[in-house]
């Protein structure tokens, strides 16, 4: 019973994932009928699952937007991100680090240890503790498995339709995948990307670096217009740069005598011989089979069904320092 | 001689920004804030800025920007203030702004994000399938947890002990 019940835990979080119609394949009945609810078990995801979900996103991700082709720049952004994933409680988890070759300025992270910089925002940095702050941004979300609190929140939107899904499924399962409970996790998500900030700063200068080389980007970016094509996805889906920079003022102005000052570092720059970014046009689907990848630790995820080609859900379980 | 070239290419900018005097770099004040004569809380206040003043940034020490005002120079806490906006598209990729100049620029910036070069958008996020080959690259990648160490000792990287912050008031 044990193993059916993970077993649907990942077609669901695998469904909050992609947002593709996959509710006549998934049993949350099942999951109800064995006396628990989702929000109790969303709770119970372990690690093995956590790295099997983020793996498919990241993997999917990269059908978006190819790795730049510049060996050393992927391989130093690796060593920068392990050494503050270090940091953290997390040090064991896979971590995977990456820089996607497209113009806009966003970056992402999945569950399970997987981050993924986009070339347009490696490009404005300045400075390795610039780079710290952010990929610390992206692993405070990882460490705290934002993305199973957003599960979590959709089970709050699916409980009040307990009633109706007894009659009808699929109402409880839309609830839960559906555009309803992304609205409703967002009220969580401002507060997530607040404390992955937070997390950002202390695992830069556990580090080493400047611990405010993500008050440098932020402040950048709350000098880019919103009419900025490249900043669109994060205009659209994120906190104001100028508000997190207040959140963060207000968090830090007791701490800042006691932070240490740590260094900064040069940032390693993208080859100049690398060509600047394609149109990130969808790369080739890989099919049915794609969906069924086999995660690490032998965890197959389930596709639940749906159309391949269909279905990451950026403001889902990937959650970005833009990204919902 | 190609080479040498497409190195001064990038050289050469790079000098010259970091050469030329730092343009007047504008902020204006998001709450009222104390302007301090050194870079701490409990310094002495020069004076105190009110929301919607504007400054003239000359230099910065941590989360400090040191601020040329009419009523004074002194040091503010940089989160209470925002850098002048910065039109995007004309071959700027933010460097080039007032945060950009203040927080670099130490090298040259290529320019990817013009307007025109189509993005990452969430309809591309959606779309997307599974790379199976972009995620075997991804795993030729990784470091270990000894190798990132080593690169940090050799980078002069000190790890320090730091606690996590609460939420502000």
């Amino acid at each position: 019973m044990r193993g059916c019940f993970r077993h649907c835990i990942a077609a669901a979080l695998v469904a909050a994932v992609s947002g593709h119609a996959v509710a006549a394949s998934i049993d949350l009945g099942r999951i109800f009928d064995v006396g628990r609810d989702l929000r109790t078990a969303t709770a119970g995801i372990d690690e093995t699952e956590e790295i099997a979900v983020g793996r498919e996103v990241a993997g999917r991700t990269l059908g978006a937007a190819p790795l730049v082709a510049d060996s050393e720049l992927q391989a130093y952004v690796n060593r920068v991100g392990r050494w503050l994933a270090s940091q953290t409680e997390r040090p064991d988890l896979p971590w995977h680090f990456g820089v996607l070759d497209t113009s806009s300025v966003n970056a992402f992270a999945a569950p399970g240890g997987y981050v993924l910089i986009t070339r347009g925002l490696y490009e404005m940095l300045d400075s390795e503790a610039q780079l710290a702050g952010v990929l610390g941004h992206e692993i405070g979300h990882i460490v705290q498995r934002h993305h199973v609190k957003v599960m979590q929140q959709s089970a709050a939107v699916s409980a009040g339709a307990r009633a109706a899904q007894r009659s009808d499924r699929s109402v409880l399962v839309n609830n839960l995948i559906g555009t309803g409970a992304e609205v409703f996790a967002r009220g969580l998500d401002k507060d997530a990307e607040f404390e992955a900030d937070r997390i950002g700063v202390v695992l830069a200068a556990r580090a080493g670096y400047s611990p405010y080389g993500l008050v440098e980007v932020l402040h950048k970016l709350a000098a880019r217009t919103a009419d900025d094509a490249s900043l669109a996805l994060l205009f659209k889906t994120h906190p104001a740069p100028g508000e997190r920079l207040t959140q963060l003022g207000d968090a830090l102005a007791p701490r800042v005598a006691a932070l240490p000052t740590g260094t900064e570092p040069a940032i390693r720059q993208v080859d100049p011989n690398t060509p600047p970014p394609a149109s990130a046009k969808t790369a080739p689907a890989e099919g049915a089979s794609a969906l069924q990848q086999q995660g690490e630790g032998g965890t197959t995820i389930p596709s639940g069904g749906g159309s391949p080609g269909k279905g990451l859900d950026a403001g889902g379980i990937l959650r970005g320092i833009f990204g919902r | 001689m190609e080479q040498l070239l497409r190195s001064l290419r990038v050289i050469v900018p790079a000098i010259l920004l970091a050469a030329a005097p730092a343009a007047a770099q504008q902020v204006t004040l998001e709450r009222d804030s104390g302007l301090y004569a050194e870079p701490r809380l409990d310094a002495s206040q020069v004076t105190q800025l009110k929301l919607g003043a504007t400054g003239e940034v000359i230099g910065k020490q941590g989360a400090w920007l040191n601020l040329k005002t009419p009523g004074g120079s002194g040091w503010l806490f940089s989160f209470n203030v925002r850098f002048q906006s910065q039109q995007a598209g004309a071959g700027d990729s933010g460097a080039g702004s007032a945060a950009g100049r203040l927080f670099g620029p130490r090298r040259s910036v290529s320019v990817t994000s013009t307007i025109g070069i189509r993005g990452i958008e969430e309809e591309d996020l959606k779309q997307a399938s599974f790379n199976a080959d972009q995620m075997k690259l991804l795993d030729g990648y990784v470091a270990t947890r000894q190798a990132a160490e080593q690169g940090a000792r050799a980078s002069g990287l000190a790890p320090a002990s730091v606690e996590y912050m609460d939420a502000g008031k």
